[in-house]
């Protein structure tokens, strides 16, 4: 079953590589998947991790890189702000997402009658509900700053080269604001959540749809930051 | 004599070229790490018309010829050797249909395989019977209009997939062809094995116990079998022998572009002399290689019999292969023995050219015995 699923995995990843990435190769000194198409016009590119300066041609379909030289004096800021700073969010987005989940198994729990299930949570619903909306302000809040610093490494540290796995993280933290701005709009309008009990307002039909949209979006800003963590860790350690 | 490709087959390369270069290539590496089989390259392969080409015309094939079809299988192997055997992997298992079964078996075996994508498997090897296939101990007993196969076939490319087999059992002291199909109960697939290369080819055990075939699946005569398996070799070895001169153009290039352009001792790799011979003689061995294998297929296509050019052509052409992945990997120094790079890749993949449809020493066999029968070689 885990493996199943760890293939599923595997193969959107491939499948999203071979769309967004185009012909790939691995840096043959630090062994980071890179994109071809970064290559510039003399067809040069330098490992964003190791600083190998790769010559690429294609061969019959196969990238063949050469290493010409190493960079080995590169900009390295005093202070990894972006590293540091894309630990707030992706460290507070899931418990968001699990105070949200927690409500909407209350939330339906009672709605089903099933009032004893998660009965705790149910009483303590409209201070989850809060603390749910400060976690999820916070994580999406100071994704900006984790923008900002982001796009201050790849200015100095990568000196604004063109690469694919930058590109990705550009658009998916743009993403990631966009769905999470949409969550707690969401959150505030009083659409999701009864002001009186906490809980989701699940008796409606309206209630349902921004119910599901609202844990629609936690959980693809979930999805969302842990692939923006996992291309940032490899620009960070390489494989 | 004309060694020019006619505008058809110049046509035909391009395509071959063209899928390779969007498809095989990319992901090779993928698939040799992965182990799949690549059945969406195989389906659009499929799709390109690339696999089936020998089925007849009149069974929905393009009955294409086997110098042609050694031009689109260097092709491909030249992107991935495993890959290219999954695609071209039927052939071997459709010819001993083609050459001896009736036209109710052609229709209900070959035609399908022309209308979507389906496998087949030549299942003739056993544990203890590879390179002497008189040895073979699956049984083969006449069970009213049924025949009952017993016995385990071992290292069959494409077993996992293939939707029939063509099976050699023993029949008594003889043995004999039939076509099982992979439905039927008491076929028992293995796993995957885990070869030394072409990771993306699916290699299988295949056991058989208690299979009932009617009569009407048998190939020939009984005791026909032998003789149906090894004339299939005449027609496939040409094809082979194309995939390893695939790989030698593959080991080639690679070598010849990683020489061009890294620099050592303040120069081009290729100026030095023991680099750049090393070009020159993978490319005089690959030039060598496909005249012997064009010259195999191209009598075949003319009803000549091939059996000693097929296997001078198979022979040479794997010693070729890896004798150039080797070259390759030395050109580009520590890096070819690295897996980020093709090269060690290739050095597995060649490998198997030297052993499958007939190892090297049988093809010399097989060479000395047609010279036994000549007076003057001339």
């Amino acid at each position: 079953m885990f493996e199943d699923l760890r293939r599923l995995v595997g193969r959107i990843a491939d499948a999203f590589k071979r769309r967004f990435y185009g012909p790939t190769f691995r840096c043959p000194v630090c062994h980071l998947v890179l994109a071809a198409i970064d290559a510039d016009g003399n067809g040069l590119l330098v490992c964003p991790v190791c600083g190998a300066v790769l010559e690429i041609e294609s061969v019959y379909g196969h990238v063949v890189p050469v290493v010409l030289d190493m960079e080995i004096h590169r900009p390295q800021p005093k202070l990894r702000l972006h590293p540091l700073a894309t630990h707030l969010p992706i460290g507070l987005l899931p418990f968001a997402l699990l105070g949200a989940v927690l409500l909407a198994g209350a939330s339906l729990a009672r709605q089903l009658g099933l009032g004893g299930m998660l009965g705790a949570v149910s009483r303590r619903a409209p201070l989850l509900a809060d603390a749910t909306l400060v976690l999820l302000v916070v994580a999406v809040g100071f994704s900006l700053a984790t923008l900002a610093s982001g796009l201050w490494d790849w200015n100095f540290r990568y000196r604004r080269r063109s690469y694919r796995q930058i590109r990705v993280k550009i658009a998916f933290a743009i993403g990631f604001l966009v769905l999470g701005a949409g969550a707690i709009a969401l959150h505030l309008s009083g659409a999701v959540f009864s002001a009186t009990d906490g809980l989701m307002r699940l008796g409606s039909p309206a209630g349902v749809v921004a119910a599901c949209a609202y844990l629609g979006a936690l959980f693809a800003d979930m999805v969302v930051a842990a692939t923006l963590g996992h291309i940032g860790g490899t620009l960070v350690f390489g494989r | 004599m004309d060694f020019n490709p006619t505008p058809r087959q110049q046509e035909l390369v391009e395509r071959a070229r063209e899928f390779t270069r969007e498809w095989i290539s990319p992901n090779a590496a993928r698939y040799d790490r992965s182990g799949e089989f690549p059945r969406d390259i195989c389906r659009e392969a499929f799709k390109r018309g690339f696999m089936n080409p020998h089925v007849p015309k009149e069974y929905g094939g393009a009955a294409e010829a086997v110098v042609d079809h050694c031009m689109v299988m260097e092709e491909l192997a030249t992107g991935c050797s495993g890959i290219a055997t999954a695609i071209d992997g039927n052939g071997l298992s459709q010819y001993p249909v083609i050459l001896a079964g009736t036209d109710a078996q052609k229709r209900r075996f070959l035609a399908p395989m022309t209308e979507e994508l389906t496998f087949s498997a030549y299942a003739v090897t056993e544990p203890e019977a590879g390179s002497d296939v008189s040895r073979v101990r699956t049984t083969a007993a006449k069970v009213g209009n049924d025949y009952v196969l017993n016995g385990v076939k071992w290292w069959i490319t494409n077993g996992s997939v293939a939707s029939w087999y063509f099976v050699l059992a023993r029949t008594g002291e003889t043995l004999t062809g039939f076509i099982v199909p992979a439905d039927s109960p008491g076929i028992v697939r293995g796993p995957k094995e885990v070869n030394l290369g072409q990771h993306a080819s699916n290699t299988v055990r295949v056991t058989l116990e208690d299979v009932k075939v009617p009569e009407a699946f048998r190939l020939g005569d009984e005791g026909k079998g032998f003789d149906i398996a090894m004339a299939t070799f005449n027609h496939t070895r040409p094809g082979v022998a194309a995939g390893a001169n695939g790989i030698t153009k593959a080991a080639l290039n690679i070598a010849l572009s990683y020489a061009k352009r890294r620099r050592t001792f303040d120069k081009k790799l290729i100026s030095n002399q023991g680099i750049s011979f090393k070009l020159a003689e993978m490319m005089t061995r690959l030039d060598a290689a496909r005249f012997l294998t064009y010259k195999a297929a191209w009598l075949f296509d003319q009803g000549i019999d091939n059996a000693r050019e097929a296997a001078q052509a198979k022979w040479f052409a794997a010693d070729v292969a890896m004798s150039a992945a080797i070259e390759c990997a030395q050109v580009l120094g520590g890096y070819g023995y690295t897996q980020e790079m093709p090269a060690e890749k290739l050095i597995r993949d060649a490998k198997i050219y030297q052993i499958y449809e007939g190892a090297t020493e049988i093809q010399k066999m097989i060479i000395v015995s047609k010279l036994l029968r000549m007076k003057e070689v001339h």
